[in-house]
């Protein structure tokens, strides 16, 4: 997953031209792997004299040679390595090439820019670079390599190039320290030190969690190392000193205000720094980065006073690190969207601190994971990163405790199955007496948490990926869950056999929501992603209503469970555990009353937007591109790829889905009841009432509350959730009126192939845009595509 | 040399360290992987070493005070590349003390 392949390497070779002085001595010949000197030293007096000898490396020009023998060579024809392949060979960089080549110089241009990073600063033109080296370092943050962004900087080159071993080493200088080096030097230093400090921190942070090279994140260093092994308090010190610095400087430091924003962006480095290190304590989690956040306005409200050094950042810096890949431009990122980046950066982490204090319950995590990955803008990577820091934090333990609560909280509330007790009865001494009843039933959940794990975490870590990626990783996951829940059904006979009560197979039936419920996801993360196109939208909301009404039996059978759970314990005597016990059950019996609405809901809202995209389509309303090269089974077959193989089948048939999709025939050349179909009072009418159906079972969601839900962590979030698809009803409902009454105008006196014509004339459809990253869409809630009628 | 032998002769050369040196005055060195009729030389897990800038060789004089000061090459690791016929002024051939199979060109 991680970019383990680090093709950097320090350089070894040393190509001073010295005399050949390598000892022949008994160390040498001590070695028993290695070709003793000495065989090698007798060889040479027989050999050509090499060119050049150094650290026991010999050279001989071949050059004549060479040349002449590929010029016999055939044109065509290839001398190579017989496991090299010409797919490798198109990943070569070609030298003197200056789009490939990142060492070329055009004529005349020097390798080095001749900007001299000793010259006095102004303090402005020092806000200028701290502020450019802002905006680099959150292009950073968003994707891009650090070769594009912040190591364009020769300050910054300049302390890591050539190699500082301690940090007192790291200067703008090497050697001696010059004469006329200001306060501001030193401040300016303390301020690279310190963002360089926290690139490390940042670094460190995302590989340790699951992250995609390139895809979320760059994190190649190009052989530089970035003060890794410096302990982040010297560096924390060395931001302190530089604020004492500005504080008691009053000779080149006049300008009050100046001073102050110097003095901010030293303390915005110094609280980000400790924002960003890896050593934190629980207890004062919340106190990290509210500071950074502080710190930002009057970072913002200067920045006017700063003056841009242009010459103090170049691309040339770029042929000097170690680099497999072309040269590429500088990434200009404008202080405005930096600073906007910055603050969601410092938004999104706060906000990841919060998953620390929410109630310890799976789904209440998961609502919150949904909440946070569902933020607009996207949060970036460290933030997932961080965020995920703490999902993973407790390890397998951890987590084995969350899928007992996951399992309590849907097929086995207050139930003697998860009893602490039963964890704590010992095995018999006497291997021939009987196991206790409870000490088996603990044995084989934990069998099963054990065989269910590795899906499990999986599955969470799906959910702390980016957008896209998760879509695609949950993917995968419908997959495991599918194999274990074949693998379940052993483990719930056994149960079975063991406890008298009335909910059967739990266990399946736990693997199989979790199953259907992620289809779902992926399915809604595809319109949210905008994968399908708008005349696919029938198809795949036929098969999203066809999903969520397999988990609305499901979750009905598990509901009836409880019923008959609740009226056993009722008709028993009352005591105060049983009252508690009763309490409990209403608690789980909220939930999947929560779940079940939320099903129907979205079965019934899924059934009529197919619905009314079949209308629509025969109304010919929706774009349909051209596709001279598959076909329609094909096009489905693609797009069920990933459900394919599951058991039981989730997929319809083709042939079903085709018709039902196409009452009438196809779209192009419908059948001649076409008109009477569209005419009909009763497709019209069914349609309203299912989206009525729709929003009712979405107002139960609603008035149960985020509690029932389990998302108490993110009301807010979840409450906008909720309401977005309750508007999506609504618009949905005007949608239909609309349409509806566009076709009734176009039937009105006249019959025949003319109608679709006439309806064209008079309505036109917009499908809304998802928001994408920028958080700028049309729907109401992203999962649900309602088209807008207007009028022509 | 006829076809056969050059074909043996430059097969000797794969997976042999080579240090080409270039028109604009790099070295490259690497594994040799692939030449061709044009000397269009690939050369895998390449280093570039470039000259230092008169500047920096003038700088280590006067630091130093010794004329002959020893400024090191500055290299970086560029991995896979090819180096077209055309910029080549010298092909060497690199082998270390310690290589089992000597072979000499």
């Amino acid at each position: 997953m991680a970019d383990s392949s680090r093709l950097d390497e320090p350089e070894k070779v040393e190509y001073q031209e010295i005399d050949d002085s390598v000892p022949v001595n008994d160390a040498a010949q001590d070695c028993p792997n290695d070709q003793p000197n000495s065989t090698v030293q007798a060889q040479l007096p027989l050999r050509p004299v090499p060119h050049a000898v150094s650290n026991g490396t010999r050279a001989w020009d071949i050059t004549e040679k060479f040349t002449q023998a590929c010029s016999v060579l055939n044109i065509g024809q290839l001398v190579k390595d017989e496991y090299f392949t010409l797919f490798e060979s198109i990943g070569a960089l070609e030298i003197m090439d200056s789009k490939m080549d990142s060492g070329f110089l055009h004529p005349g241009e020097t390798l080095e820019d001749d900007y001299d990073v000793l010259k006095p600063l102004l303090p402005e033109e020092v806000i200028g670079i701290m502020d450019q080296l802002l905006c680099y370092e959150m292009a950073w943050h968003q994707g891009y390599p650090l070769s594009q962004t912040l190591f364009t900087s020769v300050y910054i080159d300049k302390l890591l190039w050539p190699e500082p071993r301690t940090l007192q080493e790291a200067q703008f200088y090497r050697g001696d320290e010059p004469q006329h080096l200001g306060v501001l030097h030193h401040v300016l230093r303390a301020y690279c030190i310190g963002i360089i400090k926290c690139c490390d921190f940042v670094i460190g942070r995302i590989t340790s969690r699951d992250y995609f090279e390139e895809e979320d994140f760059c994190t190649h260093t190009y052989n530089r190392v970035l003060f890794s092994s410096v302990p982040y308090d010297f560096v924390l010190h060395e931001l302190e000193m530089a604020t004492q610095f500005v504080e008691t400087e009053t000779e080149s430091l006049t300008n009050a205000g100046v001073k102050s924003a110097l003095l901010a962006r030293l303390d915005f480095r110094r609280s980000f720094l400790m924002a960003l290190s890896p050593d934190y304590s629980v207890q004062d989690l919340d106190r990290y980065w509210p500071p950074v956040s502080a710190t930002l306005p009057e970072i913002e409200t200067t920045h006017d006073l700063g003056r841009p050094v242009h010459g103090s950042f170049s691309t040339k810096i770029q042929r000097r690190l170690a680099s497999t890949v072309p040269p590429r431009p500088v990434v200009e990122l404008e202080f405005k969207d930096a600073f906007e980046k910055l603050s969601q950066l410092c938004a999104d982490c706060t906000e990841a601190v919060r998953y620390t204090l929410i109630d310890p319950c799976p789904l209440e995590y998961q609502s919150f994971l949904w909440a946070f990955a569902t933020r607009k803008p996207q949060p970036l990577a460290y933030a997932r990163s961080y965020l995920s820091g703490f999902v993973f934090a407790g390890g397998n333990e951890v987590f084995a405790h969350l899928i007992r609560e996951d399992l309590k909280a849907l097929v086995f509330p207050d139930d003697q199955v998860l009893d602490p007790v039963n964890w704590t009865i010992e095995e018999p001494r006497n291997p021939m007496v009987p196991k206790d009843r409870r000490l088996q039933m603990a044995s084989l959940i934990d069998e099963f948490t054990n065989r269910a794990m590795q899906n499990y975490l999986e599955f969470w870590t799906s959910l702390c990926q980016n957008g896209c990626r998760m879509r695609r990783m949950l993917c995968h996951s419908i997959l495991a869950f599918d194999q274990l829940q074949s693998d379940a059904g052993v483990l719930d006979d056994d149960l079975q056999a063991l406890t008298s009560d009335p909910q059967q197979y739990p266990l399946i039936t736990w693997v199989y929501h979790h199953k259907l419920r992620q289809i779902e996801w992926v399915i809604q993360l595809g319109f949210e992603q905008e994968i399908y196109l708008p005349d696919e939208l029938a198809a795949q909301y036929h098969f999203l209503s066809k999903v969520s009404e397999t988990r609305q039996r499901l979750l009905a059978t598990l509901l009836s469970a409880f019923e008959q759970r609740h009226s056993a314990l009722a008709s028993l005597s009352s005591t105060p555990e049983l009252s508690k016990q009763i309490d409990r059950l209403k608690t789980s019996h909220a939930l999947l009353s929560s779940l079940h609405a939320s099903a129907t809901g979205t079965m019934e809202l899924a059934t009529s937007l197919r619905q009314f995209y079949i209308l629509l389509s025969y109304c010919r309303l929706l774009p349909t591109p051209p596709r001279p090269f598959s076909t329609p089974a094909l096009r489905y077959e693609l797009r069920m790829k990933p459900f394919l193989p599951l058991s039981p089948s989730e997929v319809i048939p083709f042939a079903d889905m085709d018709a039902i999709l196409q009452p009438c025939g196809s779209y192009t050349a419908p059948m001649a009841d076409l008109t009477r179909m569209l005419w009909s009072a009763d497709v019209w009418q069914e349609l309203e009432k299912g989206i009525k159906r729709a929003r009712e079972a979405w107002a139960v969601v609603k008035r149960m509350g985020p509690e029932a839900a389990r998302a108490r962590g993110v009301q807010g979030d979840w409450g906008k959730g909720v309401q977005g698809v309750l508007a999506s009803c609504i618009a949905a409902g005007v949608a239909v009126a609309g349409a509806r009454e566009a076709v009734e105008k176009a039937i009105e006196g006249e019959t025949g192939a003319g109608v679709v014509g006439r309806v064209r004339e008079r309505a036109k459809v917009e499908v809304p845009a998802a928001s994408g990253e920028a958080g700028r869409g049309k729907r109401y809630h992203e999962w649900w595509v309602v088209p807008k009628i207007v009028k022509a | 040399m006829d076809n056969a032998q050059a074909t043996s002769y430059l097969s000797h050369f794969i997976g042999k360290t080579l240090r080409i040196y270039t028109t604009d005055s790099r070295i490259f060195a690497g594994q040799m992987k692939c030449t061709d009729k044009d000397r269009n030389v690939i050369l895998a897990l390449t280093h570039e070493y470039r000259q230092p800038s008169e500047v920096a060789v003038r700088k280590a004089i006067q630091d130093s005070g010794n004329p002959a000061a020893q400024v090191p090459l500055s290299s970086r690791y560029v991995g896979l590349v090819v180096v077209p016929g055309q910029y080549i002024l010298r092909i060497e051939l690199e082998e270390s003390q310690f290589a089992r199979d000597t072979f000499v060109p």
